[in-house]
């Protein structure tokens, strides 16, 4: 369990008129595939349970699997030791309740690393639409507070579209989450699916799947391969930063002007030099892509924000405070990432920032750019 | 201020290698018997970002080492925080190979007719 209600009140403290929205919460699908077949056709169904499907969300090779066994925090199962994320009411009692959270999105990596790589692109298409149906059915009708980022097949753009407008519409569903695979989020390939979400006002997130730098068709870390979780972990983040630059160079923020997207668990820290290094660029070669009419730097502030999680740890705590100054506060969402093991809780996180900052990063950036209900 | 001295029940409710979490004034104080029949209270706070340290791996820990080898000691004498994974001593109470470790709060325990005692 998460720490003691009363424990979190206290250290909440001076804080505990902060509202907190929380952009990254990872649910987990209590009983596995046989849970998902009803929200399937039988035919597909008896195909996965044939061939002895299974949810490996985080389906890693011995050399990247967790070095303390687990990336889900052990002291977040429940009562009946289920995984942590597995029983939405206990999200709401242990995460959402102790630390006063007013809104969280879930984000299924189950979801995701089926959506990149461990399904085929035709089962990837079924299984998208089971797990929206499963989460729609089983967790957002356990409390308002709980929204959803959908699951939407990466493989078929096409497809991706036609699910966005099928459930796209529920008003707990707040983002669609696309599972990173190795085609840039600036390429055309993903036009029809800007402009289904786009048509209902839903913001894409991109949150790495579990599967990246693991199989074929998923970004690969930059360089060379990882040979350890620490390795990979730590280099995650390159994804981000090709994938904001691809966003923003390829003009997807003027084909699609109301387009927001959510860069979750890249952490930030890296932001600022690309920042500067797309900006000065374009002032030199503005001409190779004339449709990147304005500085990167206001795209990037009109149109992408980052989650705040992982937050980097300075030697100097003041220094991520310079940082976020320098960047700019508006570019933030507040999240946990709860029940991972490096989640970060609002009650010690970013807690010398300006009053006014924390209220943009923990509440006022993630209310205007994720659809909440 | 002189300290208190709580029992929190008989030595066999205390079973080798397994905290047992104690709720004090608010405060969750964690116990465990390792095998050699030492007895350790923690507060259940992680000094890092306030996790439940106490539900954490209790078990031993690779060293510093030479490139490419491993060594494995103090088995069954490290806390691993189940959150971010800090790793701490429970003899000393210090965080492991750091060179401004953290520290968990330590508290006083004994045995008094077969009862365990916590001195805060």
């Amino acid at each position: 369990m998460d720490m003691p209600a009363a424990e979190a009140r206290e250290r909440r403290g001076r804080h505990s008129a902060l509202k907190v929205l929380d952009c990254d919460v990872h649910p987990t699908v209590s009983g596995g595939m046989k849970s998902i077949y009803p929200y399937m056709s039988e035919a597909w169904a008896r195909r996965f349970e044939r061939k002895n499907a299974s949810m490996a969300s985080l389906a890693l090779t011995t050399k990247y699997q967790h070095p303390n066994g687990s990336a889900i925090r052990e002291d977040t199962r429940n009562e009946a030791g289920e995984v942590g994320g597995s029983d939405p009411r206990v999200v709401v009692s242990d995460h959402i309740e102790p630390h006063g959270i007013e809104g969280v999105l879930l984000n299924s990596l189950q979801a995701s690393a089926f959506c990149c790589a461990l399904a085929s692109t035709h089962e990837s298409v079924a299984l998208a639409s089971a797990f929206n149906d499963f989460f729609v059915d089983k967790w957002l009708s356990v409390d308002p507070r709980l929204h959803y980022a959908m699951a939407v097949p990466s493989l078929d753009p096409h497809a991706a579209a036609e699910e966005i407008r099928r459930v796209g519409s529920h008003r707990q569903i707040a983002a669609v989450s696309i599972a990173p695979i190795n085609i840039l989020l600036g390429n055309r390939y993903w036009w029809p699916l800007y402009e289904a979400a786009q048509e209902l006002e839903l913001p894409i997130v991109m949150h790495p799947s579990g599967a990246d730098s693991i199989y074929q068709g998923t970004p690969i870390a930059a360089g060379g391969i990882p040979d350890s979780y620490i390795e990979r972990y730590v280099t995650l983040c390159q994804v981000a930063e090709s994938n904001v630059n691809s966003l923003i160079v390829n003009g997807v923020f003027e084909k699609f002007h109301k387009l927001k997207v959510l860069f979750a668990e890249f952490g930030f820290t890296w932001v600022l030099p690309l920042a500067w290094r797309m900006d000065r660029t374009w002032r030199q070669l503005r001409h190779e892509t004339p449709w990147v009419k304005r500085s990167p730097i206001d795209y990037l502030h009109d149109h992408v924000r980052f989650t705040t999680q992982p937050l980097d740890e300075p030697q100097d705590p003041r220094d991520l405070d310079r940082l976020v100054e320098l960047m700019g506060a508006d570019l933030l969402c507040f999240s946990t990432d709860y029940p991972h093991w490096d989640n970060d809780m609002p009650e010690d996180s970013l807690r010398s920032l300006p009053d006014e900052s924390r209220t943009r990063i923990f509440y006022d950036n993630a209310r205007a750019t994720l659809r909440w209900s | 201020m002189e300290k208190r001295r709580l029992a929190v029940g008989p030595l066999g409710d205390f079973p080798v290698g397994k905290f047992r979490i104690v709720s004090i004034d608010g405060v969750e104080i964690g116990i465990v018997r390792l095998a050699g029949g030492a007895l350790h209270a923690v507060r259940n706070r992680c000094p890092h970002k306030g996790a439940p340290v106490c539900k954490g791996i209790l078990g031993g820990t690779w060293p510093p080492s030479a490139v490419g080898e491993l060594a494995f000691e103090r088995d069954g004498e490290v806390l691993v925080c189940p959150w971010h994974g800090y790793e701490f001593d429970l003899n000393s109470g210090l965080e492991l190979y750091q060179k401004r470790p953290t520290r968990l709060r330590k508290y006083d325990v004994g045995v008094e007719d077969g009862q365990v005692f916590v001195l805060i």
